[in-house]
């Protein structure tokens, strides 16, 4: 059985041949092009830290123009600069919650248990922007939390292995989160 | 299930719409500042493409890229007018500054 060859990207390794020697136009238009779906990337991982967020996105077309001899074309340039992108964030997350979860390591205080019923708030309107507003009032650590397990689909055993924290501390910081985040999800009712 | 479980469920479902949400463009001036750094970078590597090569590659070049494009030598060439430009002060302090010059790319940064 034979495997088809994996598509090569040729307008995406051009650009970055042009890069390489040093074309300053080529460089302008990796920027152009790409930096929209990076900063759309962080910006939706980090938000509400504006600063940060583009403090990262600088970090990731740095890494990348250091990197650009390995990219091979295998996949888009612009799946490239996420995945930079996502290793950037993630080690963001790792820092901060890595800090934040040694206060969740001591095993005294019980797991805080779900109370709030979320399948009607699910069904009421506008939800994104809801949802977006509440992950910008509680504490910025348990937004990332979330968005780490949720939107990453890390687990909290992964989490646990990325911090250096015991998968207990994370599930705790974890439910601690959720039940911020019901109870600020309800006060926007 | 657990409250937990059905917790896990439903946090899940509203953050995922969340994530849908579309964010501000990025700006002008992030995009110059990237510019400006990773041409610094490349200068710190050697010298930058010989501007008469990036025109002949299909590039378009800047009023002040012309005129050094048509200096004799590749070494005067492969300077970066941008360091001393105002284009550059601007797109990197001002957001969709005004800027209007064909071929700059802190004109194309600001949509221009």
């Amino acid at each position: 059985m034979t495997t088809s060859p994996a598509r090569v990207h040729e307008s995406d390794l051009q650009l970055v041949a042009a890069i390489l020697k040093r074309d300053r136009k080529a460089t302008a238009r990796l920027i152009e092009v790409h930096a929209d779906a990076v900063h759309r990337y962080v910006w939706r991982r980090l938000t509400p830290k504006v600063d940060l967020v583009e403090d990262i996105v600088q970090d990731v077309f740095v890494a990348a123009w250091r990197g650009l001899s390995n990219y091979s074309g295998e996949a888009s340039l612009q799946t490239w600069l996420v995945s930079i992108a996502r290793n950037k964030v993630e080690d963001h997350y790792r820092r901060t919650l890595g800090i934040s979860l040694k206060s969740f390591e001591p095993d005294d205080a019980p797991l805080v248990a779900a109370s709030v019923d979320l399948v009607a708030a699910v069904d009421r309107g506008r939800q994104e922007n809801r949802a977006a507003q509440v992950l910008s009032r509680i504490p910025y650590e348990y937004a990332l939390a979330l968005r780490w397990r949720y939107w990453e689909d890390r687990s909290a055993r992964d989490i646990a292995a990325a911090t250096g924290r015991t998968e207990k501390a994370v599930e705790r910081l974890l439910a601690r989160a959720r039940a911020k985040f019901k109870l600020f999800w309800e006060e926007t009712a | 299930m657990t409250n937990d479980e059905f917790d896990n469920g439903e946090i899940q479902r509203i953050l995922r719409a969340a994530e849908a949400e579309t964010p501000a463009a990025v700006s002008s001036r992030l995009k110059s500042r990237i510019f400006s750094k990773l041409i610094q970078m490349e200068q710190e590597q050697g010298p930058l493409r010989v501007l008469s090569e990036s025109r002949s590659a299909g590039e378009i070049l800047c009023i002040f890229e012309t005129v050094v494009a048509a200096l004799p030598s590749d070494n005067l060439q492969s300077r970066n007018p941008c360091a001393v430009c105002h284009a550059r002060i601007l797109g990197e302090r001002v957001e969709q500054a005004p800027l209007y010059w064909p071929g700059c790319p802190y004109t194309t940064f600001c949509g221009h």
